[in-house]
């Protein structure tokens, strides 16, 4: 059987020997790419010059971006301060690829006045975000016999409110936000004992953690458009940063913003409580948090 | 003369349906297949809108499609094709296969050598056949899954014309993923 030939549109289909995939249109490997992560998008690009082109056009990132990027992007030039207005202005005029806005969202995107920060996760494009310890309503955070704001680089802010001990633990707080359709799992992040760096080496102290055995820290959840959720457990494992997860919820409309109150509790005043540090409260798209993820850093 | 190839399917004019004519590129095969399966490529359904009701009497012939591809091509349309055809764009009517012997019939259908592959995707594409281009690209993307470029390179056969500059290039605008 002789070779076949089809039209200038393709290419010669040889069959057999397998060297011609690498002809394939760019629109054809555009296809191709819609159906990987970005990731591996961007791994691709560096096959063929018409990899190159087809992982950097617009068709493909378009389909990786949420629904609602462009607010995304606003809110994130707006946390950018006076700067930020310009380059929101600046994109309006002449709008950027599709592919620079995916990975600008993929950045650490301060907002609220820069104690709660959102990002997408770069392997699968969903919605990340921290709110620090600065940001939540903490009972007696002005007296520094219970609460003291420490500097800690184990924290995306680089301080945590650390709890030397109490009668009232109450951490409450909340964010309203446009996030983009999905599931999502919400953790306060928290860290029995206090670290500190001697020698180079990071240790922690435990002088002051006491009570945590005796009754559990009730969490509790809820969003405006009425999902709740309530869990208890004891806090234990001293020494490491452990996300507790206080529950889901699901976002059906990332054209409205859905407020989320959370709460962390422990107001059983027959005991004190102590050596605690709180870092930030945590949102994760709930595919990731299937996964492993390191506990000691987030 | 161009010789009269095998309808790929079983000639549906035993029920009465309306068949179409298609002719491939080199005008070397002539295919006769059920509007319904036909109409799976909105090309076509477009190309007989346009060309108005008796269209059909010469067959349609289609540029970019040769006589292989186009018999593999409707091989795939006679399968998935809906039991009647209809006359609205938006195709919701069911196949008339089950399921599972679709995803049989779709799992065999794409082992095939890289040559035919690539047939069948350029062709999906231009035929807009939107199931058989989301099978095609979907195998060739499970194939690229969680490979390094140069294992990819082997598999589809790319060779890459970077220069060292381009190399270089390609590698800064992807740096923000890694």
């Amino acid at each position: 059987m002789g070779a076949v030939v089809s039209s200038a549109g393709g290419g010669r289909c040889r069959g057999g020997d397998g060297t011609v995939l690498g002809d394939l249109p760019e629109n054809c490997v555009a296809e191709v790419l819609l159906r990987l992560d970005p990731l591996e998008i961007c791994r691709m690009a560096r096959l063929s010059r018409t990899f190159r082109g087809a992982a950097s056009g617009d068709v493909v990132w378009e389909s990786k971006l949420p629904r609602n990027y462009v607010r995304l992007l606003a809110i994130a030039a707006a946390g950018d301060g006076e700067g930020g207005q310009a380059a929101a202005a600046a994109l309006e005029a002449e709008p950027l690829p599709k592919k620079d806005l995916y990975a600008r969202l993929c950045r650490r995107n301060r907002f609220d006045g820069g104690n709660k920060e959102f990002w997408l996760d770069k392997g699968g494009g969903g919605l990340c975000m921290s709110i620090s310890s600065r940001a939540l309503s903490i009972t007696g955070i002005d007296d520094r016999r219970y609460w003291n704001f420490i500097p800690n680089d184990e924290s995306r802010f680089h301080t945590v409110a650390y709890l030397s001990q109490i009668w009232w633990f109450e951490v409450r707080g909340e964010v309203e936000f446009f996030f983009p359709e999905g599931t999502y799992s919400l953790f306060y992040r928290v860290h029995l004992g206090r670290p500190f760096k001697r020698l180079g080496r990071r240790v922690y102290s435990s002088e002051h953690i006491h009570g945590w055995d005796i009754k559990p820290v009730h969490f509790q959840m809820s969003t405006s458009d009425g999902q709740h959720v309530q869990s208890k457990c004891y806090l234990t494992d001293p020494g490491i940063w452990i996300n507790h997860h206080v529950g889901d919820f699901v976002v059906k409309d990332s054209s409205r913003p859905i407020n989320i109150r959370f709460a962390m509790i422990q107001i059983d005043c027959t005991h004190t409580k102590g050596g605690l540090c709180v870092d930030s409260v945590v949102v994760k798209p709930q595919y990731l948090t299937q996964k492993k993820v390191p506990w000691t850093y987030v | 003369m161009a010789a009269a190839a095998d309808s790929s399917g079983d000639g549906g004019t035993s029920s009465g349906e309306k068949t179409i004519v298609l002719v491939s590129s080199d005008n070397s095969a002539r295919f006769e297949v059920r509007e319904a399966a036909a109409l799976l490529s909105q090309t076509v359904r477009r190309m007989i809108d346009e060309a108005g009701a008796d269209a059909s009497g010469d067959g349609i012939t289609l540029p970019d499609v040769d006589a292989k591809t186009l018999a593999k091509v409707l091989e795939y349309c006679n399968k998935h094709a809906p039991a009647s055809s209809s006359s609205s764009a938006a195709e919701a009517a069911p196949p008339a296969e089950g399921e599972e012997d679709l995803e049989r019939f779709d799992r065999e259908f794409v082992r095939v050598d890289m040559g035919t592959l690539y047939s069948l995707v350029t062709a999906a594409s231009y035929l807009k056949i939107e199931g058989l281009l989301n099978l095609t690209c979907q195998t060739i993307a499970d194939m690229i899954k969680g490979k390094t470029p140069e294992q990819i390179r082997k598999t589809l056969g790319i060779t890459s014309e970077f220069t060292p500059e381009e190399e270089d290039e390609v590698r800064r605008e992807n740096a923000w993923a890694f």
